[in-house]
């Protein structure tokens, strides 16, 4: 579950504050266009713009004043339709009888109907914080429209799988979950400014509520915590994964934290979340099954060091970023892969355009050791995959008319974290925690000694030092 | 006149009339046992005074050689043609030599060939064409051994051989990295892997051979003993059918902390080396190459934490040794720091990285120390300088100048060296770098024996 206090953060600006602000605008007042072939095309053909930590935080520190909460929210305009329409193009890319699927083809509807409800305000700019809250409610209409997009679309392919092989699929699904990590994020990252910025604070200056919330949410420019700190993460994800150990298993694996752990870095807690809770919830059922739970599981955290022209860099980045625009750059290269990930990546092209932020940044490398005995090398080679091949007929049956499969407990825990959307189970933590590590130029690497134990190394990148 | 079938100097099944006059008929033409095929003629024609390029030689004969194609062994194999030694199996065991080695040369030299001009008149890797053409040309000329006498003979060749290419893996490693601008550093990479493996895989089957003759010729050796296995039969020739993982490990470890407390000082604390995990694991493995790569790796462990830590309490190393049925897997955990993120990316290469001008400079030091045997051997007093069993220390092995040369003469190529050795036996060697904290460096052998060693196949030379 999500920790209490980004809970709070997340579901609260739907819930509480917001909602309120909004006043009467409601969603069944939104504009919507009619998205064309031709606009697929004409979006599709532009180049994507590739997104850093530092694009997110560009704007300054909330809370925004207008004239920044303005100039977010035209920059969120100008790179969403494009990456919408990617999107569209690549469903459209995949066999017919695919898309024929009615989950697959919901999905498809989304996208199409979130673009049209885009397209009028690509048309022009926006000046006013009155059209900024109008665009807002339209953005939270978008993120809550696909937030189940992961569970829908597997389950459109396990119904598909007999239309299209496991490696194609694999393919889609690397590059359409990476690409909608950047998309969900320039949204949410929108609306969490929004909702932080002054003329909001303003509009609803009688609030203590919010007035506390503010004090507390200095470190956070919109959904980037500039001073997460892992440890805290992962003991949070550790009581959570143990509760539901001790309630299936009768007993709970302890975590060591180990290496520095009062270490800080810039990053979104959420996706930080998610991979620890995947990656714990594997270490916890390999241990107790192999009956090792009395051995501590060693989790060390490990801060690479930043040294001065670093930061430089990094505040000469945006600019070169922006200029480099010109060259085409696929779906695949929205995600920068760093050194550590393991083998199996998905194929990714370089661009010459894009320079990994990794370079550039100081992050922190996080090791999760366990005894569980390692994974067997029959699983090994499939550990990468999108939990297409491991299942018998029966249990595929199971999961595509919505049951809850073997090993149901541990994997609903997926559903809280991934922000509402439930995975039941269907083997989707490994690659998807991966891909919301490479997403800013982190990785995941796994070595498995077998008749042993684990190890897992999650290297993250941060923003480095903003002022 | 009876026909016997044989296989010619040339490599070929032909007809060879009774055995005292040794005629042989390729296709049915006569040729001599050692018939040098027009070489010499040719040697001495386009003699280049200034020009620092091999002289040109007839490809013909290299042409035949290299048509053949290499018979990979696998560490089993090796072990159970070992295990009886009669007379007939150590000249069967000689003949397989000497067909193969001209073999896997003639490849390499013909990879060699195939470099741009510019590359090959680099001095360096000149003098290894050059020796390697050398060998080429004694070997090939090997008529068919038939008797012990013949075999001590071949085993001198061997020897020289041996001797002679000790300076190989420095010189090449030198001419890599000047030829930059020439062959790609990509190419670089693969031609230094296509040579090595090459070369490790020749000097096993021949010190194999060496020590099976020993072996044979030992007093204690009766020809044709039924016993195969008897459980004092550790060696099989160079291989340690009973490598305990853990006495490796803390052997390699004493000598690297040995090497380093030289080099930094007694002062400095060195960190410990403290072992986990199934401590009785056994397996057959060639011992050298096994020293060598955890030597390497320990070695660049404790270099780590002491340049990181100083000399303060420095944190242990900690090697973890799991045994699966089919595989060993060491992992060697330090906390010295990690690899800097500048060079992670080209840890694993020959020729690329932004420390090449240093490594130049030190490779230049280590020719030097393979020049002599004396220079190998560490003091009499030094536990390591008699190795038990080892007779690849005897025979000149290239490994112990690497392993035994001075600490600061930082090479850059332990990494890449060791996984090539990892892989010749088909197992692997993989690091993980947690930045500013330490390293995770994972060794998996296979145990069983069963796989071929690993060479460059026909197809990926013919790619060229």
């Amino acid at each position: 579950m999500l920790s209490v206090r980004a809970a709070a953060r997340y579901h609260g600006f739907y819930s509480r504050s917001g909602l309120r602000s909004l006043g009467r605008v409601s969603t069944r007042h939104i504009r919507t266009a009619t998205v064309t072939d031709s606009d697929i095309a004409r979006l599709a053909a532009t180049p994507l713009h590739p997104l850093t930590l530092a694009d997110l935080c560009k704007h300054g520190r909330p809370p925004l004043s207008e004239q920044a909460l303005l100039g977010s929210a035209n920059f969120t305009l100008d790179i969403l339709p494009a990456r919408l329409a990617h999107r569209i193009q690549s469903l459209r890319a995949l066999p017919y009888i695919v898309v024929a699927n009615p989950n697959v083809s919901k999905i498809h509807g989304n996208y199409v109907h979130s673009l049209s409800t885009l397209l009028p305000y690509a048309e022009k700019k926006i000046e006013s914080f009155k059209d900024d809250v109008e665009f807002t409610t339209v953005l939270a209409d978008l993120v809550e429209t696909h937030s189940n997009t992961i569970s829908i679309l597997a389950r459109g392919f396990l119904e598909a799988r007999k239309y299209i092989t496991a490696r194609e699929v694999t393919r889609f699904l690397d590059e359409h979950l990476r690409a909608r990590i950047g998309t969900r994020l320039i949204a949410e990252q929108h609306i969490a400014l929004h909702f932080t910025s002054q003329p909001h604070n303003q509009l609803s200056a009688d609030d203590q509520d919010l007035k506390d919330e503010r004090a507390e949410s200095n470190t956070y420019i919109g959904v980037i915590d500039t001073a997460l700190k892992p440890a805290e993460i992962i003991r949070s994800c550790e009581a959570t994964v143990g509760e539901i150990c001790e309630l299936k298993y009768g007993v709970r694996p302890t975590i060591n934290i180990v290496g520095n752990p009062e270490t800080t870095i810039a990053h979104i807690p959420m996706h930080l979340e998610y991979i620890l809770t995947e990656l714990l919830k594997n270490s916890f059922r390999a241990t107790i099954e192999a009956g090792m739970e009395k051995e501590p599981i060693e989790v060390t955290i490990a801060p690479a060091p930043a040294n001065e022209h670093q930061t430089m860099e990094l505040k000469n980045k945006p600019e070169r970023m922006e200029r480099n625009t010109h060259g085409i750059i696929s779906n695949y290269d929205q995600g920068n892969v760093d050194y550590a990930s393991g083998s199996n990546k998905p194929e990714i092209s370089a661009s010459a355009n894009i320079r990994p932020l990794s370079q550039s940044t100081p992050g922190v490398t996080i090791r999760i050791r366990d005894r569980g005995g390692g994974i067997s090398p029959e699983n090994y080679d499939k550990l990468w995959e999108y939990g297409f091949t491991t299942f018998n007929e029966d249990e595929i049956n199971d999961k595509v008319s919505g049951g809850n499969g073997g090993g149901g407990a541990l994997d609903v825990i997926s559903g809280g974290a991934g922000g509402g959307s439930s995975l039941a189970g269907l083997g989707y933590g490994l690659p998807l925690g991966r891909a919301y590590a490479e997403y800013f130029g982190g990785g995941i690497a796994v070595q498995s000694m077998w008749g042993w134990g684990t190890d897992v190394y999650v290297s993250l990148r941060g923003v480095g030092k903003i002022d | 006149m009876r026909l016997y079938i044989r296989s010619c100097p040339r490599g070929r099944w032909c007809k060879a009339g009774p055995l005292p006059s040794r005629q042989w008929k390729c296709g049915g033409i006569r040729h001599a046992s050692n018939d040098t095929n027009n070489d010499n003629n040719n040697n001495n024609n386009n003699n280049n005074n200034n020009n620092n390029t091999p002289p040109w030689r007839s490809s013909n004969v290299l042409d035949e050689w290299v048509q053949r194609e290499a018979r990979p062994i696998s560490l089993r194999q090796l072990t159970f043609f070992g295990r009886t030694l009669t007379e007939s199996r150590l000249l069967d065991s000689a003949n397989y030599v000497r067909l193969e080695l001209p073999t896997r040369i003639a490849h390499r030299l013909r990879n060699m060939q195939t470099l741009p001009y510019s590359a090959l008149s680099n001095p360096h890797i000149k003098h290894v064409y050059e020796l390697y053409y050398h060998a080429f040309e004694l070997l090939r000329k090997v008529s068919h051994i038939a008797t012990l006498r013949d075999n001590d003979r071949f085993c001198d060749v061997l020897k020289m051989c041996l001797k002679d290419h000790l300076s190989v893996i420095p010189r090449l490693a030198q001419g890599i990295l000047e030829i930059q601008d020439s062959v790609s550093a990509d190419e670089c990479d693969r031609f230094m892997t296509t040579l090595l493996r090459s070369r490790i895989s020749r000097r096993v089957i021949a010190e194999q051979h060496l020590a099976l003759t020993e072996t044979f010729h030992s007093p204690w050796h009766f020809p044709g003993k039924k016993s195969s296995v008897s459980p004092e039969d550790d060696f099989v020739g160079e291989i340690f059918l009973k490598c305990n993982a853990k006495e490796v490990v803390e052997k390699c470890a004493a000598r690297a902390t040995e090497l380093t407390a030289r080099a930094y000082g007694r002062h400095v604390t060195i960190p410990k080396v403290v072992l986990q995990g199934h401590l009785d694991t056994t397996f057959p493995y060639t011992p050298s190459h096994l020293q060598y790569i955890i030597g390497e790796l320990l070695r660049n462990s404790i270099q780590a934490v002491v340049e990181q830590v100083g000399s303060s309490n420095p944190p242990p190393i900690e090697v973890l040794i799991c045994e699966a049925a089919q595989h060993v897997i060491l992992r060697i955990s330090d906390r010295g720091g990690g690899v800097d993120r500048d060079i992670l990316p080209y840890i694993w290469s020959f020729a690329k990285g932004p420390r090449r001008s240093r490594r130049l400079h030190n490779l230049g030091k280590v020719p030097r120390l393979a020049g002599t045997m004396e220079e190998l051997q560490l003091p009499p007093s030094h536990p390591d300088s008699v190795e038990e069993g080892s007779s690849g220390e005897k025979f000149g092995s290239s490994l112990a100048t690497l392993s035994s040369r001075p600490p600061d003469l930082r090479l850059g190529m332990g990494l890449p060296m060791s996984r090539i050795y990892a892989e010749y036996w088909a197992g692997s060697l993989e690091l993980h770098s947690l930045e500013g904290y330490g390293c995770d460096v994972f060794l998996h052998l296979s145990r069983l024996g069963n796989k071929n060693e690993v060479l460059s196949t026909r197809a990926s030379m013919d790619a060229v």
